[in-house]
């Protein structure tokens, strides 16, 4: 009977505050009856029928997360999922706003918990609805961005992810408390560029791995290390080179991160000769690197696209070559592979060109787009109105800082300062 | 100086001696040249012309020996007897290179039949006598110290540092000489100062010091406005700007200076000749001036003319590449070429500024152009059609010529570039970048913002996190 009362103690405290309103209060109340529901696990279903979405979202909440964390003792794991699902679609905005820590670590807890039972797939729809229920507008970074990707990323479906990543984050919630987790901000962008990666969208997946590596770093992250390799080889894929990195990224990367990603950089002094090759012996003596790190795919296709760099070279100099000499300057193998290579490219207007079988020759034409029809206006304008969204917001950002106090503050005591020594120089000038 | 090399070029084995621990491919060694060595060590003075000599020394074979022995009876005029003495080991280790094939008579490979005896006594009394006037030139400014008179001090300052670089001491001299600076009076004195300082300085191969003390000899206001009678003055700090900016590799402002150099107040025998301005400033002008720059400043300059006759050879060149008969002024410069490479300053250049100089030619070769005929500008350029093939195409990618080759037909035809479509493109990209750039920088003030950074405690669950991920994840193989 005592059991009993305990629990009907807590179904009325919680009445209490939320007809009151007093939602600090009860988040108080809640972290501290974790105790108690967990003795109560058996009765944790019915107790979760008396309450309702609409209301008491923040004890089911708490309800739902003694529910999983004590999962292996739940027959049926599928139902929290269920309703773990219906939580993260109906719960309270208004009430979750108190609570956004343990609301990140319910779904924290349950990804961990899918990934275990090796179901990734089944969270991904899931994750996607605690992601908006907790941000404040799409672009809005959330520890549970980095769990969402993984996911995606586990179960090989990417599609779901793209939405998400598409939107550029202009800010960072505040859960988890004052800091944001550092290594979900990295996870985020690694799986991120990763996905990118997978789906050949290799600039945005630069962009990714170049977000994750100038993060500001006192020391080595291996998320970090991990992104700096990829960055080298997405970068020869779009660049053929190794593109400088921003000038604010943190020594740490050429102190310590590059000397331990050498392989990398081998292989692109090699891809710089142009040479097949010396590209392929780099691959071949640094497998066991590669391998380890899973990037050997990632350099066959740096390798690959050493070829049509090569053949697209040609079309900057040449109007016209014969195949025999394309194999010799592209350095490849034989007359027919070139010939599948060039018709390869045509085919994804990667290069213009004609190929005249009767007397070997390859044409090379220019660039047919005459930047006259509409549809590439209507792409200018879109640009353009992106640039001028982009600068307004900036400017905002601009504003917003020139209004701090201890802004102002500051930038005045600078001249002061001068003024001061100034005088002082004066004075000894005297 | 004859031009015509009537010599076959030598077959000279290498003797072990020339490989030293050079790098074989930044030293050039001559084999042969018609370099006349007492004439060229006269235009020289102190250690401008032992370093000249050491030089051809190291860097032609056939003149080793001669070099070697001029040097000797150089530096046995001065303090150096340092300098002697590994001059004399040189010596005495070619003299036994050469004559090897001889049974060893005297045993251990000592001196060879022409080569004088190592002058034990010369040594002796010479580091004597240094020790004695420095000695001297010590008290005397100990003295002018104490009197405080500050023209005297500056004297002995000078004197020291004269000392000094007799003995070969280059570090002390720089110090002595930059020490006179405090008891400068008059603006002449400053730029005295300053011309002692940028010799040391080329001695040293100190250019960033070099440029600075010119910059601070041309400020001095005395300088600045009475130029007419500081021309002598003025060439130098040309000629050692000039120098400087060569040894940076900065061609162009090399050219620039070296111009400015007028020849009746040319005397720097401490560090160059006339003849030297006149190929430094030619070579320079010719890889890096267009043709208007090399009309007006090299062909049509008055003043620079008077040297290019002292270097009948570089005149020519210059005049056929402004005619544009590449194939004889090419032919002309691989003519000179081991000449210069015995040029201590210049050598080390000649492949960048004769490279620079070929690409300048094919550039304005086809610059009238709509289209060439691949097979008369090979024969133009003494090289085949393939070879000249593979240059326009770096020429091209480099984007130095506008033209596609087409290789069927062997023609060159120009590029004509379509500027609208270029700026749509061009813009387009910048759009791209900017949108970027932007975002990122949105990104990072948010990240700022948040305090977000890699600190020492997170690395353990940093790794474990991403190896267990990385273990997984294995998608990226299944690409191809």
């Amino acid at each position: 009977m005592v059991v009993v009362s305990n629990l009907e103690e807590f179904v009325s405290h919680v009445e209490t505050y939320t007809i009151n309103g007093k939602f600090i209060e009860l988040g108080e109340m809640l972290n501290k009856s974790y105790d108690l529901l967990t003795s109560e696990l058996d009765n944790l279903d019915s107790l979760l029928e008396s309450f309702n979405l609409e209301n008491h979202s923040m004890t089911i909440l708490a309800i739902l997360y003694v529910k999983l964390s004590s999962i292996r003792n739940i027959a049926q794991p599928i139902a929290v999922f269920t309703q773990l699902t219906d939580f993260a679609l109906n719960a309270d905005i208004n009430q979750l706003q108190h609570v956004p820590e343990t609301f990140a670590d319910l779904f924290h807890l349950y990804t961990k918990t899918i990934i275990e039972i090796r179901k990734p797939e089944s969270g991904i729809y899931t994750l996607e609805r605690a992601i908006a229920k907790l941000q404040e507008h799409p672009s809005q970074l959330t520890t549970l961005h980095a769990d969402f990707c993984q996911l995606c990323l586990l179960s090989k479906n990417f599609k779901p992810a793209l939405p998400i990543l598409n939107n550029d984050i202009t800010s960072i919630s505040k859960e988890g408390g004052s800091t944001f987790d550092t290594k979900s901000f990295l996870l985020y962008y690694y799986y991120g560029g990763m996905i990118y990666t997978a789906v050949k969208n290799f600039e945005r997946a630069l962009y990714f791995y170049e977000i994750v590596i100038t993060t500001p770093a006192m020391t080595v992250s291996h998320i970090m290390l991990e992104a700096y390799k990829k960055y080298i080889l997405v970068s020869l894929l779009i660049n053929g080179k190794i593109i400088n990195v921003p000038k604010h990224t943190s020594q740490v990367l050429g102190r310590f991160i590059r000397p331990l990603s050498q392989a990398y950089s081998d292989l692109a002094t090699a891809y710089q000769t142009s040479n097949y090759e010396e590209v392929r012996n780099c691959i071949r003596r640094y497998a066991d690197t590669l391998n380890r790190d899973k990037n050997m795919g990632l350099a066959k296709q740096v390798l690959a696209s050493l070829y049509k760099r090569n053949i697209h070279r040609l079309t900057k100099t040449f109007l016209t070559l014969s195949l025999n000499d394309v194999t010799n300057r592209a350095k490849l193998d034989g007359v027919e592979q070139v010939e599948s290579y060039i018709l390869d490219m045509i085919e994804s207007n990667k290069i213009f060109a004609t190929i005249n079988i009767k007397d070997g020759m390859v044409i090379f034409h220019d660039d047919p787009e005459k930047y006259n029809n509409p549809i590439l206006l209507e792409e200018i304008e879109q640009q353009i109105e992106s640039c001028v969204k982009i600068d307004k917001e900036i400017r905002s950002m601009e504003e917003t800082v020139e209004l701090n106090p201890s802004y102002i503050k500051k930038v005045n005591i600078a001249p002061d300062e001068d003024l001061g020594n100034q005088k002082l120089s004066a004075n000894f000038a005297v | 100086m004859s031009n015509q090399n009537a010599l076959e070029p030598m077959q000279v084995d290498m003797h072990p001696e020339d490989n030293d621990n050079y790098e074989e491919e930044q030293q050039h060694v001559v084999d042969n040249s018609n370099l006349d060595l007492e004439a060229y060590a006269n235009n020289y003075s102190g250690l401008a012309r032992l370093y000249r000599l050491i030089f051809i020394a190291d860097h032609c074979s056939s003149l080793k020996v001669e070099a070697l022995k001029m040097a000797i009876a150089n530096v046995m005029l001065t303090y150096n007897t340092a300098l002697y003495q590994s001059l004399y080991r040189k010596l005495v280790d070619v003299t036994a290179g050469s004559t090897n094939i001889l049974p060893d008579v005297a045993g251990g490979g000592r001196v060879g039949p022409d080569v004088p005896p190592l002058d034990q006594t010369w040594i002796e009394t010479r580091n004597k006598k240094a020790a004695l006037k420095l000695e001297k030139l010590d008290t005397d400014l100990k003295n002018y110290k104490s009197n405080s008179i500050k023209e005297s001090i500056r004297r002995g300052h000078d004197d020291l540092g004269d000392h000094y670089l007799d003995c070969g001491d280059l570090n002390n001299a720089l110090k002595c000489y930059s020490r006179a600076r405090d008891y400068c009076t008059s603006g002449k004195h400053i730029v005295n100062m300053c011309i002692n300082v940028i010799k040391v300085s080329i001695y040293l191969q100190n250019w960033t010091h070099v440029s600075s003390y010119v910059c601070k000899a041309e400020q001095t206001p005395d300088f600045a406005e009475g130029k007419d009678n500081n021309n002598v003055i003025f060439t130098r700090l040309r000629c050692a700007a000039g120098i400087a900016e060569l040894a940076c590799r900065r061609y162009k402002s090399a050219a620039r200076h070296f111009l400015q150099a007028s020849l009746d107040h040319c005397d720097f025998p401490e560090i160059l000749s006339p003849n030297n301005v006149a190929i430094y400033g030619g070579l320079c002008a010719l890889a890096t001036y267009d043709r208007n720059e090399l009309q007006k400043n090299v062909i049509l300059s008055s003043s620079f003319k008077l040297f290019l006759e002292l270097e009948p050879q570089l005149r020519d060149i210059i005049f056929k590449f402004h005619e544009s008969k590449y194939a004889t002024c090419l032919r002309l410069l691989d003519e000179i070429k081991d000449n210069l490479y015995l040029d201590m300053y210049i050598a080390p250049h000649i492949h960048a500024l004769y490279s620079q100089i070929r690409n300048r030619a094919l550039i304005q070769y086809f610059s009238p152009y709509l289209s060439a005929d691949m097979r008369k500008m090979a024969a133009a350029f003494n090289t085949s059609v393939h070879n000249l093939e593979d240059e326009l195409m770096h020429l091209i990618l480099e984007g130095q010529i506008q033209a596609r080759i087409d290789s069927h037909n062997k023609i060159l035809y120009a590029k004509d570039v379509d500027q609208r479509s270029t700026t749509f493109k061009k813009s387009l990209a910048m759009g791209k970048q900017y949108i970027r750039t932007s975002h990122m920088l949105i990104l990072r003030a948010a990240v700022i913002k948040h305090h977000i950074q890699v600190r020492v405690s997170r690395l353990l669950s940093l790794y474990v996190h991403v190896q267990e991920i990385i273990g997984r994840v294995e998608f990226l193989n299944d690409e191809l």
